[in-house]
């Protein structure tokens, strides 16, 4: 067997990681008056498909704003980390970032993250965040003061198709169907209260674990309920389609929908035929959208000629409004604290995104409760909207 | 050159560290440990305190697995059980932290000791399996108990020590450090000891053992139970540190993690529970660092960080390949080079 001796492989492995500390800890250059824009992205890992489009929207919107001259004179400066959407990478990346500029805002990939960070944010008090995360305890401004969500919490999502299917079908017998994590019990003990509220039966509500394949005995016990709408919560696909294939081969009326996760243009249209009639709840319009008046749609088309996931859209959003904050908070002569800023963002109303969202949004709480279903038409392959715009009060 | 280390007393010939370069070396890494603190960022202290956790841990697991022979993949379980136990402690019984570092490593060693029982009958690949379903149970009772706040979780306020919130990375870090340092050298203690040799030899032929008078299953559920109380201690410690627990928090791969952190850094020793915890927990970051200077034009991370992965897994393969032994055995390769020099081995 190969010796590594200690003038070759020893020194060899330790030398670039002894210059990787020594640099690492070398100050970076900044300009003083740059507003700081960090990162804890999964740019690998099981959440890439979206880390990558949600990078690549905050990259395109703050180039947006550099070229227009930054902010009240400042830049924006974008400073990611890749986590792998892991919390003590997430975790690590922050500590990085915030160690080594003056950050003003930030971008968290997870609930686990934005919970775990949640007391750091509260002591320093001088970062305004947001990120991937959904979940309905975010939606707390009371104990989540540093912080809001991209879009309406799960809850909220759940809400905003539950007045659909009540508008619909009066009355209407539906199913919930999620997975046994955390992401997936979210907006269940909720959305049941609501479904009553507005009439409507809950006929079974299903767990499976995350990614199931095999959920042969779980579509038996949806065709004994035999609901009219189905709704997915807690997955991205696995196991929908096999619900989906499976349900229609057994000749189940139900119609099947999703949350936001679920909803990408592309994720649906990986369940082929199947995906006809699917549809879900999404806060913003789709990259292909030409309806209306849409100049920030126009302008990411122009910049990025291929199709952009909704994870772009929440990326891209998330640095709209950091910006938006930023000129808000900077023009009422005020410093750049959390309490500053979380203050500028509450005050907006009625905010147009220049159509990434079809209607003027605010701020409410912790979150912007606002979404429109789509539904899938797989000869377009597209999602389509089945639904005007529907804002919670 | 060294020659020999010739022992004039008992007391000397059993003691841990038994030369005059060891104890430099310690005494210069116990400066550098509390040095530290003073001259890292917030980014250093954070990695330095997971690394301790960590190595807390891998430790708990060399004692069952290295030492012991019983492959354990339960380890993220009883770290799963000890942060539960402090964060309810800490929340419901508002007591002391170290009763409540204290409480979490017992509960843990409990939840051990009922996971060690199947040790006496199976064994290797069977026991692993074994120790699995102790990670599916807990992860049952943490998601479903009232008690754990079901999937949401338990938020930790911070640990309070003589007085003093510890939450930074900075004030923590005089906690964190400090018990791993006592636990990594009770573990070295215990190799010493007639339980720890006990191990040994259960490890080495579980039959030759029994014939030599140890009690097998005894022996065993102490392994397993010493194991799972440094997993518990280290639970309680990361509750703590990051203040949030969910039930996805200690995940089956997490344990994976830690027989990888074993196994890299050298199975049945003390160093090598260090080195592979170090290992494991910093090559990542060391390589998000070297990728960042890469010569890779536009966007340059988001091409690079799936290669990161990459070259993380091959860097473990490449220990199995050319070092089996881990990075402790390339440490033992070192001090030798020291001790024959100016002669090669």
């Amino acid at each position: 067997m190969k010796r590594i001796r200690l003038g070759s492989g020893l020194s060899r492995l330790l030398a670039p990681l002894g210059l990787a500390a020594a640099l690492s800890a070398a100050p970076i250059a900044q300009a003083a008056d740059d507003l700081v824009l960090g990162g804890s992205i999964p740019l690998s890992g099981v959440f890439a498909f979206a880390g990558q489009g949600i990078h690549a929207g905050i990259t395109d919107y703050v180039k947006i704003i550099n070229d227009q001259g930054g902010i009240k004179g400042r830049k924006l400066r974008y400073v990611p980390e890749d986590t792998a959407y892991k919390v003590d990478a997430s975790v690590a990346a922050f500590k990085k970032i915030t160690s080594q500029n003056k950050v003003n805002f930030y971008y968290g990939d997870s609930t686990g993250f934005s919970k775990t960070i949640n007391a750091e944010l509260n002591r320093t008090g001088d970062i305004l965040m947001t990120g991937a995360s959904f979940a309905t305890e975010l939606n707390d401004p009371a104990k989540y003061p540093a912080q809001f969500m991209l879009g309406p919490d799960y809850t909220e999502m759940f809400g905003i198709l539950l007045r659909y299917i009540a508008k619909e079908k009066p009355g209407a017998k539906v199913a919930f169907v999620y997975s046994d994590t955390e992401f997936g019990r979210d907006p269940i003990a909720g959305s049941r209260a609501l479904a009553e509220k507005l009439g409507l039966k809950v006929a079974t509500e299903i767990m499976t674990a995350p990614g199931s394949v095999d959920v042969s005995t779980e579509v038996i016990k949806l065709r004994r309920a035999d609901p009219d709408f189905t709704i997915f919560h807690g997955y991205v696909l696995a196991p929908i389609p096999e619900f989906v294939g499976q349900g229609k081969r057994m000749g189940l009326k139900t119609r099947y929908m999703g949350t936001f996760w679920t909803m990408d243009n592309s994720t649906v249209m990986q369940m082929g035929e199947d995906a006809e009639g699917f549809m879900g709840v999404m806060p913003y319009r789709y990259y292909y959208d030409t309806e209306g008046d849409s100049p920030m749609l126009k302008k990411i088309r122009e910049m990025r000629p291929q199709y952009q996931s909704t994870g772009y859209m929440q990326g891209f959003l998330a640095a709209m409004l950091f910006s938006e904050v930023a000129k808000r908070t900077l023009d009422a002569g005020k410093d750049l604290t959390a309490a500053n800023m979380k203050a500028a963002l509450d005050g907006i109303k009625d905010f147009d995104t220049g159509g990434l969202i079809g209607v003027p949004i605010s701020i409410k709480g912790n979150s912007i409760p606002v979404g429109r279903i789509y539904r899938a038409d797989v000869k377009l392959k597209q999602m389509v909207p089945a639904s005007d715009w529907i804002v919670l009060k | 050159m060294r020659i020999a280390t010739a022992k004039q007393t008992y007391l000397a010939d059993e003691s841990l560290f038994d030369t005059r370069t060891q104890h430099v070396w310690l005494a210069l890494l116990a400066a550098s440990l509390a040095l530290f603190p003073f001259v890292a960022d917030a980014y250093w202290l954070y990695l330095a305190c997971l690394v301790a956790i960590n190595v807390a841990s891998a430790t708990g697991l060399n004692i069952l697995t290295g030492y012991t022979g019983l492959v354990s993949l339960g380890q993220a379980a009883f770290m799963g059980l000890g942060a539960y136990t402090v964060a309810v402690m800490e929340l419901r019984l508002g007591t002391p932290v170290l009763i409540n570092l204290l409480g979490g490593g017992v509960v843990a060693m409990v939840g051990g000791l009922l996971v060690g029982i199947p040790s006496l009958r199976v064994k290797g690949l069977y026991l692993a399996i074994a120790t699995i379903a102790a990670s599916f149970i807990a992860h049952f009772i943490f998601a479903n108990w009232q008690f754990t706040g079901g999937t949401t979780g338990l938020q930790v306020p911070p640990a309070r020590l003589l007085g003093v919130d510890l939450d930074t990375s900075f004030k923590i870090y005089w906690l964190i450090v400090p018990v791993t340092v006592l636990m990594v050298l009770g573990a070295a203690n215990l190799f010493r000891t007639r339980i720890g040799r006990a191990f040994i030899a259960i490890r080495d032929r579980d039959i030759s053992a029994e014939v030599l008078g140890i009690r097998l299953l005894r022996y065993k559920l102490l392994s397993f139970g010493l194991s799972s109380f440094y997993a518990g201690v280290a639970g309680g410690l990361w509750a703590y540190f990051f203040r949030v627990v969910t039930p996805e928090s200690f995940p089956l791969i997490m344990s994976i993690f830690f027989l990888a952190a074993i196994i890299v850094g050298g199975m049945g020793s003390i160093l090598g529970s260090i080195l592979g915890a170090i290992f494991m927990t910093m090559v990542p970051e060391l390589l998000k660092l070297i990728v960042g200077w890469l010569p890779v034009g536009g966007d340059a991370l988001r091409l690079v960080s799936p290669v990161r992965t990459i070259v993380f897994g091959l860097l473990i393969v490449g220990f199995l390949i050319f070092e089996p032994h881990g990075l402790a055995e390339i440490w033992r390769r070192v001090r030798r080079f020291f001790h024959l020099w100016p002669f090669r081995t």
